[in-house]
Order: structure tokens, then sequence, then C-alpha cells
């Protein structure tokens, strides 16, 4: 079942209709959650007056955290374990990067998002290590965490406040002001994180690793893999999405908010888009590009829902609904292929 | 590999079940939603489609009345939200100028309401009305609003953004006259309990200023206990009955949370002592029915109907009937059940909860009946 395998398999394929036939089975949930999402974008442009490059651009932008997010578990996921604290070190994150930002000019602010992607890895490395080396279960360290990256965000921030620069803004918003029709830097600050990712995932040895120990932890070690390595590098990997994550919140609203509710809405906002973007809770199956359109759509969903005129108090059982009946059609199909085989 | 496939088989089964049980409960539901879909607001929002791209001259088209009104509020399954957003929707029915209000209400940070405001331009309303999250992080998002014509009005707490106007209670009054009540009903001197509401909220730093204001000109009062309730009824609640069997208090000014104080007093079978509150229904209850027992206090109104206020002042603004000023500050009123009995009995509603708050009209600017908030349904 690990990619590592079927990618051999694939590379040996006879004929062009038998290989684009085992990519597509490969790539089938990755590619019906980008469909979705275009649905879920063509359906928004009819609700409401207008559609046009502000709206893309808004919808580009306010996805970059969850995105971003979503990226940070999927890694931790297909690795085998689970970061219940990852929201909360985004949370972190936010406010580190909202303090130290205020006031600052462009290169300073760019030196310190820097700074605060590399400690939110290295922070979340050493959890990685403490899973590893303890091999106490990563829920229970993880959930530990969540605490422990709130308190630390409230200790750096106490209330809401701090700020950045227009320059840092203009980066991951596409405008200086954080409002606007600019959507080519968001919609690069989507993309180019995430090729690197998918990329470094599925070509490289370290990122492989991930897929094996997430599969199956004898067989990764028998093929002689570093468990413990592989376990750190995932969280590591993980925490430096989360920073990421966090400067682009500060940078969406020009300031850092500490407070605990959106710790929870993130962590949960992240589990819902690895598990809709086609990665098993489990470990071993899946792509980081899935969870990227799930992102997306779990925002979307906000504009939809509103524009929808739904009442505000059913949009939180609309939206489970949806993440639950996508889950069941999905299971339906590949309950289906599993016995046509 | 063929061990791996039970796990994946087992997550699949888990989760259609739950499919299953979360579906069988939320079928009503969604057909519920469907239903409204197919009856409500998008057929209406697609008849202003040409205005929109010339947002000055589509006042003076609409003037007869067919404006759209959005609201972004951040705090959800909140007593006085609720009422916020209901005299919203009553205002814009009872108008009658008012197509449709369309609600981004969900519990989020600044970032999310900056989104949640962006969707609302998008669907190209006429105006916002918003309970900011935070005072300055929506000043660029307002000026995009404003730059395409739309009047965007801050209720309940006012924000930086020049363009907004601004509709909000005066919060430092509301520190102010219920602390000088309190002082001058102990007669300038004493222990007084301050029990606070959140602690780092604008509302409560306004408060204070007011409060400490007050407490200047009686040096002779003194403050026993200061705690913050976080506006949450069971917190205060635990926090009076502490100050009331461990402290000797002379008086209680609250930040709201009123009500459960009183109880307190009933629970530990201790004599009154006088309590300042807000107007909320419970209260104003105890306020008229236990007067005999030696209850006194006062409520200091915070009224709600701000989103009413807003809604009016919105319409006159799009209508062009009658300029406002871009500050609009409501006055609180002070009612005690000493002098004001009948102010009280007639705030207070008999068939609605503890929590309700009682005022829900504000004179000279709403134009709905009781009946029209209380119902919640808009245009």
């Amino acid at each position: 079942m690990t990619t590592a395998t079927d990618e051999r398999a694939g590379s040996s394929a006879t004929t062009p209709g038998v290989r684009l036939q085992r990519w597509l089975r490969r790539h089938g949930w990755t590619i019906g959650v980008w469909l979705l999402l275009l649905a879920f974008i063509l359906w928004y442009a009819t609700l409401i007056p207008a559609f046009g490059e502000f709206q893309i651009a808004s919808i580009a932008r306010n996805s970059l955290p969850t995105v971003y997010l979503a990226l940070a578990q999927s890694v931790v996921v297909i690795a085998g374990g689970i970061d219940l604290g990852i929201g909360a070190l985004m949370v972190l994150a936010n406010s580190a990067s909202a303090r130290l930002m205020e006031d600052q000019g462009f290169a300073m602010t760019l030196a310190i998002a820097v700074g605060v992607v590399l400690g939110a890895a290295l922070l979340n490395a050493l959890v990685g290590l403490l899973i590893a080396v303890s091999e106490i279960p990563d829920v229970v360290v993880t959930l530990g965490m969540l605490f422990v990256y709130s308190g630390l965000a409230l200790l750096v921030l106490p209330s809401p406040g701090g700020g950045t620069s227009p320059g840092l803004r203009f980066l991951f918003t596409g405008s200086e002001t954080g409002v606007g029709t600019n959507y080519w830097m968001p919609i690069l600050m989507l993309a180019l994180p995430t090729a690197l990712l998918a990329w470094w995932m599925t070509r490289s040895r370290r990122g492989l690793s991930l897929y094996a120990i997430g599969s199956d932890l004898g067989a990764a070690y028998l093929s002689g893999v570093s468990i413990r390595r592989a376990k750190v590098v995932s969280y590591a990997v993980a925490g430096g999405f989360a920073g990421l994550a966090g400067i682009a919140l500060t940078t969406l609203a020009n300031s850092g908010d500490p407070r605990f509710i959106n710790a929870l809405n993130a962590l949960l906002a992240s589990l819902a888009a690895v598990v809709l973007g086609g990665i098993v809770l489990g470990g071993g199956v899946g792509s980081v590009v899935g969870a990227v359109a799930a992102g997306i759509i779990l925002f979307t969903l906000n504009p939809i829902l509103t524009a929808m005129g739904i009442d505000p108090n059913t949009t939180q059982v609309v939206r489970g609904v949806l993440i639950v009946l996508v889950m069941m059609v999905a299971g339906l199909l590949e309950w289906r292929r599993r016995r046509a085989e | 590999m063929p061990r791996q496939k039970p796990s994946v088989w087992w997550l699949l089964a888990m989760l259609a079940a739950i499919a299953m049980v979360v579906a069988a409960c939320a079928e009503d539901e969604e057909d519920a939603v469907d239903d409204e879909v197919e009856d409500e607001p998008v057929d209406d929002v697609d008849e202003d489609d040409p205005d929109e791209e010339e947002p000055d001259e589509e006042a003076a088209e609409e003037a007869e009345g067919d404006f759209v009104i959005g609201v972004s509020n951040t705090l959800v399954g909140n007593q006085w939200r609720e009422q916020m957003v209901c005299s919203i929707q009553a205002e814009s029915l009872a108008s009658g100028m008012v197509s449709d209000v369309v609600l981004a209400n969900r519990d989020t940070d600044a970032s999310g309401q900056i989104a949640d405001i962006e969707g609302l331009i998008g669907q190209g309303v006429d105006a916002i009305i918003v309970n900011p999250h935070d005072r300055t992080a929506l000043d660029d998002v307002i000026a995009a609003a404003d730059e395409q014509g739309i009047i965007v009005i801050s209720v309940d707490q006012a924000v930086t953004a020049e363009q907004a106007y601004n509709v909000t209670n005066d919060q430092v009054a509301y520190g102010e006259l219920g602390g000088r009540w309190l002082f001058e009903q102990i007669d300038g001197e004493g222990n007084v309990a301050y029990m606070r509401g959140g602690d780092g909220a604008p509302a409560d730093q306004d408060r204070d200023e007011g409060f400490r204001a007050a407490l200047e000109e009686f040096p002779d009062v003194e403050i026993v206990s200061e705690v913050f309730t976080g506006w949450d009824p069971s917190t205060g609640a635990s926090q009076a009955l502490d100050i009331i069997t461990t402290e000797d208090v002379d008086g209680i000014w609250t930040s709201g949370i009123d009500y459960p104080v009183v109880e307190q007093f009933e629970a530990a079978d201790e004599d009154f002592v006088p309590v300042v509150g807000a107007d909320n229904n419970g209260f104003i209850e105890q306020l008229i029915e236990l007067a005999d027992d030696g209850l006194t206090g006062a409520v200091v109104t915070n009224p709600p109907p701000v989103g009413g206020v807003a809604t009016a002042i919105a319409i006159d603004l799009l209508a062009g009937r009658e300029d406002h000023p871009q500050d609009t500050v409501l006055t609180p009123e002070v009612y005690d059940n000493i002098d004001d009995m009948a102010a009280l009995e007639d705030l207070y509603l008999p068939d609605l909860p503890q929590g309700f708050v009682a005022t829900m009209e504000f004179e000279g600017y709403t134009t709905y009946t009781q009946e029209q908030v209380l119902e919640c349904e808009g245009p």
C-alpha cells in the first residue's frame, strides 16, 4: 500500500492505457477533491451578483492559514501520528510574530518570519523526539502540547494586538493593506509550499521514509529506515508549516490573537482537511495535495453558507454533515472498487 | 502489506457508521436547508446585479427601498448579541425599505471577521453593520467597503476606521452612573465589592474608567474585593458567594452579572446589600419582588437595540433622508427600586427568561414592535 511500492510498479507498466488507469486509481481521491473545490467555487459564483478578482483573491488569501495547517497535519498523519498541538502552535507563532513585528520594517519582519518558522519547527521537533524516545502515544503528548503552546501564546501576547509591515502583508496577501484584487501573490503562496512539500514527500528518501513508518513500522525498520529520525522529521516539518500559518494570520489581520478558542478551531479544521483530503488516519496513505483543496473547501463554505442565507445556527451542522457525506461517498466508491478487483 | 487492509476497512466502516447516525439525526435539518435555498435570497440578489457597478446611482434608484443589509458578528450563543441581531432584523422589516438581511454570524477571530466582511462586499450589500472583534484590525477592509460605496456602521464598540459610523452605548457613563448611585446609597462610606466583566475587553476597560472616576469623589469608599466574572453567570455566582460569606461588604457593583449575585444572598441566608446591575429581566424581577424583603438596587441599561438604531441610521443614509453624525453615543439610563419602581415594572417582561435584556426599543430611532424583535424574522 505504500506509495513507494506503487511508484515502482507504475514505472514498469507496459501500455500507456494501463499506466493512465493506475495513475487515476492512485490519485483518484486527490483529483476528486480538487473537482469538488472547483464545483464549490462555481456554485459560489452563481450565488453572488458579481464574481471576479476580488472574490478569488479573498478566497486565496483567507485560505492560507487553514491550508498551511492542513499541510502540517498531513505530514504527521501520513507518518502514522496525529498532532493535537498544531493549532496552538499556529496561535503561538501568530502571537509571537505579531508582537515582534509591530512597527518594524520589511527586512526585519521577513527575518522575524523566518525565525518564527524555524523556531516553530524546532519546538515541534522536540515534541517528535519526546514521542519517539518515550514511546508515549502521539495523542497524549500532543494533547499536552496543546495547553503548553496556548499558555505560551498568552504569555507572549496577553491580549489581541501587535502588527506587521506592509511589505510582508503584500508577500502573503498580494496587497499592502491586506484587502484587494491581486490574487497572484496568495495563489503563489499557496502553490509554492505545496509543490515543494509534495515533491519532497514523494521523491526524496526522507519524505518516503515518512510514508514507510506510517504504513508499517516493522517493515520500515527491516528496510533500514530510522524510525526515530523519521518521526522527529515529520513533527519538525509540521511545526514549520504551523509557524507559516501563524505568520499568514498575522499578515491577514495585521495583529495577533492568543485566545485558546482559535487554537481549537484551527486544530479541528486541520483534522477535517486531512480526512476530507483523502489522508487515512493511521498513516501511510494519501497526498498532501488533496489536503490543500480540502483546506480551501473548508474556508469557502463560510461565504457560501452566508450567501445562501442559511440560519447561522445550522451552519455548523451543514458543515459537519458535508464532511461525513463526502467520506461516505468515498468509502462506498472504495468498497465497490475493491469488490470489483 | 495485506495486513494494512483491515485497518483501512475499519476506518471506512466506522466512518460509514458515524455518517449514518449523523445523517439520520440531521435529515430534517438538511431538508429545511434545501427549502430555504430554493425560495430565498438568490433571486433577490440577482435582481440587483445591474446596479452593482455604480454605487452612487444605486442609492438614488433604490430610494423606494430595496436595500440589502449585511451583518457581521463574531460571538454566537450570547443572549445580548442575539437580541442585537434580532433588533437589526426587526428594524429592517419594520422600515419596509430593506429587501434582505445577510447574516455572517459565527464564532471567529479578527482575520475571520475580515474574510466575512469581504464576503458581504462580494454579495453587493448596501450597508454593513458590524460588531467589531477588534478596534483596529478592520480598518483596511472597512476602507475597501467604503470604496465600493457601502456604508459601514460599527455597533457596540467603536472602530478606528475613519469611514465607519459608530453606534455605541456609552460604557464610561455606564460605569460612572452605576458607581455613583451605589456610593450615594451607602452614604459615601463603606466597603464595596467590584465585580467586573471580561478582562481586557474594551467595554470592561471603559466601564472601569467611569467607575474609578465616580470613586474619586467618594474618598471613604473602599474596594475590598475586585474580581473578573468574564460575564459568565456561574463564575459570577460562585465569586459572589465567596464575597458575601467572607467579606463584610456594604454594596456590590456588577458589570451585568446581577441576578446570580442576588440569588447568592438568598442561598447564604444573608441580609441584602445594595446591588448595581444591568437591565436583565431576572434582576428587574428581583428588584420588584424582593423590595419588601430589603433588597435595594439599580438597573443601568445597556440596550442591545444599538443594532436596530444602526439599521435605522443606515436606512436614513442610504435613502438620503437625513444626515447623521459619525458617532452616535447612547447614554444609559439608571432606574432604582426606590424612586423608579414604575419604570422597572414597565421594563419587566414576565414571560421571558432571566437572561433576556429588557430594553428592547430605543425611542427616536427604532420603529419596530417588541413582538417583531421576539420573532426575529427579517424581510
